[in-house]
């Protein structure tokens, strides 16, 4: 029986996941990341209810993710790997070599950027690392295209051989968009491996030669381009050279788009659309060039397609000084350097749609800074807290997750990268051990953390007998971004039961001696524990020391976190020391001025009780419904 | 038909996208083309969190700064953070305890550009009907009390019925229901 179409508000990675699977795409693997989570967990709800044959994983991290995708790809079966832009840093490496072994089925690498940064460490351009890795790549410019270019990414794959990169940035992989679609029919491929030696486990002189051959595929693949009308192009010519045109691709050409129209501006000034920034399709760029006086590049983030537009002296853009080399290119600015360059040519600027004056008024609202917290009940905070109190002088490395908002407690000192709480706290170790040194300095991961990049840096530590506290923050998921499983559980990523992997059998693998297992609320045993792991660390026969702060997250596992809720409520004993809401930092207590004392907003509370432990002056209680009694907690 | 312009705001944790996704749901359902921006990752953990949504033809998901017709707020002073959003004419539906008075400099700014700021006590609504949590609901009740374009009251609910499966459904419409009617009654006292 045929079904009838369908039509649903997606999510940007949805629409992606769609044209995946109307792509065929038969793998898909991952690591999750703001902001790419979304498309394995969409591409595996689409694919159960149309009944494809899918098999996604959430991978331990995306170097690993990229050579699953890849040998599903070499079997003949089309597959996909998504990541975040940052995730591709860790991918490069399996990417840089896939792209000159080449693939036999379609082999789609998504990289979502993060222009702002709104949830990154760094705004880097997935472009550039496909041109260093000499990988085509599309750049979308909204749910629906992006949909539509991963379909063709998958054909461009398979027909030349190659890995193709889809760059969507994060105003399309979380903007929402109406989209309609076809029932999908399965095409299943059945796996088949061919050996080839020459190609698979080429050696230096074998990759000289796939070199030739991948250059070769990026020439014909730059043809294609000029001729891909879809995604590049522009609307027709008006007669004669105009003052001022426009090359824009991804989310700024949807923008300048918008502008334009909404001004009535759009005949003036003519735009040419370039969806695929690499291999760059030069001859349709030099032909618009040659019809206009000077042309202004808007690109996301970094300066990619300016730099293969040969004519310096017509380009503007972000070498010329007309577009910021930071930050997201908002509609707002986008008016801006518009603005900015129709005056240099002498053409009209753009009406004025906002007021400078908001912008002093909002100057002198002085609004306060609403900054990212932990969750009320949130486990890393009574860890947090109990690491200041135990060791406040120490040097606290730490990682990406949630926890980095550890940071409003004190607790957190450095960030590098994923896995770097570990190997920044080897290396601090390493330093001031060369000085006689012996400093406190206490590391703090994630579970999900530490099994996408801890291993290594733990292996590396005990070997070279570094010395630190390490503290895994084990709140058994990926929480933030967005609840993903881990190892830990064994959970899989559609649902099923894998073979759990327990994180203190990875620690002893790595060769540590002293592990100890807490649960981070009963702050008084994990501030012991903590002791007696710096005592450990510090013996001249000891070496590093892992706690394991094992509680599961509030907003994942309800129930199981807080089995028991506490009503709470601070006495008029409360010595106004404000620790709770500076030192605790918990959202749920807040300062009631006319009160004269610290109150707890019974909303916000998640009636954990672990602020009970906290207050020095034991002016928090718990209100016992039955007796109608305050009790005072005995800590 | 250019696109209306909502922009969405409050805190990590309030239901921002929730009440975004009821919006799209009505206007879908009345037939129009709907883009939005959504916030997720770490700024959805208590900080800042704003939502975009262009009912009509749009290529971006992004407001630009004076183009937006309505600004709904979950949160005060995040209503205030995204001032520079509202076009002239536009209204403000904002989640406030009650009525606060303007700074002169702000309502003067507000005169001058025709913006209207409505304010309701939606989350204490909510909590006294045993919900505090879903002030996002009473707030959209009180928006579907006044406006009718791009999409209204009938459309609202419609699209909380499709949308609400569980047993939390009467209460969550009870309080839809509780903000339309603080809206009816303001409007009487207009």
């Amino acid at each position: 029986m045929s079904r009838s179409s369908r039509t649903e508000f997606l999510l940007g990675n949805g629409a992606i996941a769609l044209g995946l699977l109307e792509a065929g795409c038969q793998v898909i693997s991952s690591y999750p990341g703001t902001p790419s989570s979304e498309i394995l967990p969409e591409a595996h709800r689409i694919a159960e209810s149309e009944g494809l044959p899918l098999y996604v994983e959430w991978s331990v991290n995306e170097k690993v993710a990229l050579d699953v995708a890849f040998a599903a790809a070499v079997t003949g079966k089309r597959a996909a790997c998504c990541m975040k832009q940052v995730g591709l840093n860790v991918a490069l490496d399996s990417l840089m070599s896939a792209a000159y072994m080449g693939t036999v089925g379609g082999l789609v690498v998504i990289s979502c950027d993060d222009p702002g940064p709104h949830s990154s460490q760094t705004e880097q351009d997935t472009r550039l690392l496909a041109r260093a890795a000499k990988v085509p790549v599309f750049d979308p410019s909204c749910p629906e295209e992006a949909r539509e270019m991963v379909r063709t990414a998958m054909e461009i794959s398979e027909e030349f051989r190659i890995p193709v990169i889809l760059r969507p940035a994060i105003r399309v992989c979380h903007a929402r968009q109406d989209l309609c679609w076809d029932p999908i029919p399965p095409r299943p491929r059945r796996a088949e491996f061919q050996r080839n030696p020459t190609r698979w486990a080429a050696t230096p002189r074998f990759r000289l030669k796939l070199h030739e051959e991948l250059n070769g595929k990026l020439k014909r693949i730059e043809e294609r381009f000029a001729t891909l009308y879809r995604f590049n192009g522009s609307d027709p010519a008006a007669e004669g050279v105009v003052p001022l045109g426009i090359i824009a691709g991804g989310v700024p050409f949807a923008v300048v788009k918008d502008l334009l129209e909404e001004e009535g501006r759009e005949k003036e000034v003519p735009v040419l659309k370039i969806g695929t920034p690499y291999p760059f399709p030069e001859s349709l760029a030099e032909e618009f060039l040659s019809r206009c006086e000077k042309v202004l590049v808007l690109e996301e983030t970094d300066a990619v397609m300016e730099v293969f537009l040969r004519d310096r002296r017509k380009v503007w853009g972000r070498l010329s000084g007309h577009v910021p080399w930071e930050g997201e290119l908002i509609p707002q600015r986008i008016a801006e350097v518009l603005d900015r360059a129709l005056r240099d040519v002498g053409l009209d600027p753009l009406e004025a749609s906002s007021d400078p004056e908001v912008f002093h008024l909002m100057e002198r609202l002085q609004l306060p800074v609403r900054r990212p917290t932990l969750c009320p009940g949130c486990p890393h905070r009574a860890a947090f807290y109990a690491i200041r109190k135990a060791l406040p002088k120490a040097i606290f490395t730490s990682d990406i997750g949630c926890y980095t908002l550890g940071l409003n407690l004190g607790a957190v000192d450095t960030c590098l990268d994923m896995g770097a709480a570990i190997t920044m706290a080897s290396g601090f170790s390493q330093a001031f051990a060369q000085d006689g040194e012996l400093r406190p300095i206490v590391a703090t991961i994630g579970d999900s953390t530490f099994y996408h990049s801890g291993t290594a840096g733990l292996l590396n530590a005990v070997y070279n007998d570094a010395r630190f506290l390490l503290v895994i923050l084990d709140n058994q998921v990926t929480a933030m971004t967005g609840m993903q499983p881990t190892p830990g559980l064994g959970v899989r990523a559609d649902g099923s039961l894998g073979k759990a992997v327990p994180l203190e059998r990875v620690v002893e693998g790595c060769g540590v001696q002293f592990l100890r297992i807490v649960d981070p609320y009963e702050i008084p045993s994990l501030v012991r524990t903590l002791k007696e792991g710096w005592d450990y660390v510090r013996e001249p026969q000891g070496g590093i020391a892992v706690i394991i702060a094992r509680h599961p997250c509030v907003l994942a596992y309800r129930e199981e976190a807080i089995p028991q809720k506490k009503r709470l409520k601070i006495l008029e004993t409360c010595k106004e020391c404000r620790l709770c809401i500076e030192r605790f930092e918990c959202p749920a207590i807040l300062f009631d001025e006319e009160a004269g004392r610290a109150a707890i907003d019974p909303v916000l509370c998640a009636g954990c009780g672990v602020c009970l432990q906290v207050c020095p002056n034991k002016s928090i209680v718990e209100v016992k419904e039955e007796a109608g009694q305050e009790a005072p907690h005995k800590g | 038909m250019e696109p209306i312009n909502i922009i969405l705001s409050g805190l990590g944790g309030q239901g921002i996208l929730f009440m975004t996704g009821l919006l799209a749901r009505a206007a879908l359902e009345k037939g129009f083309s709907v883009l939005g921006a959504e916030t997720h990752g770490m700024a959805q953990r208590g900080g800042s969190v704003i939502s975009h949504l262009r009912i009509g033809r749009a290529r971006s998901s992004l407001v630009r700064a004076g183009r937006a017709h309505f600004l709904l707020s979950l949160d005060e002073v995040e209503a205030y953070r995204n001032l520079s959003y509202l076009g002239f004419g536009s209204t403000c539906y904002v989640d406030a305890p009650d009525s606060p008075s303007l700074f002169s400099g702000l309502d003067r700014f507000l005169r001058k550009r025709g913006i209207v700021f409505r304010f309701f006590p939606a989350r204490r609504v909510a909590l006294e009907m045993g919900a505090p949590r879903a002030a996002n609901l009473a707030l959209l009740g009180y928006f579907a009390g006044f406006e009718k374009e791009p999409v209204g009251y009938g459309e609202l609910r419609t699209a909380m019925e499709v949308l609400f499966q569980g047993p939390s459904r009467e209460r969550s419409l009870q309080i839809f229901e509780a903000g339309y009617e603080g809206a009816l009654r303001s409007r009487n006292k207009i």
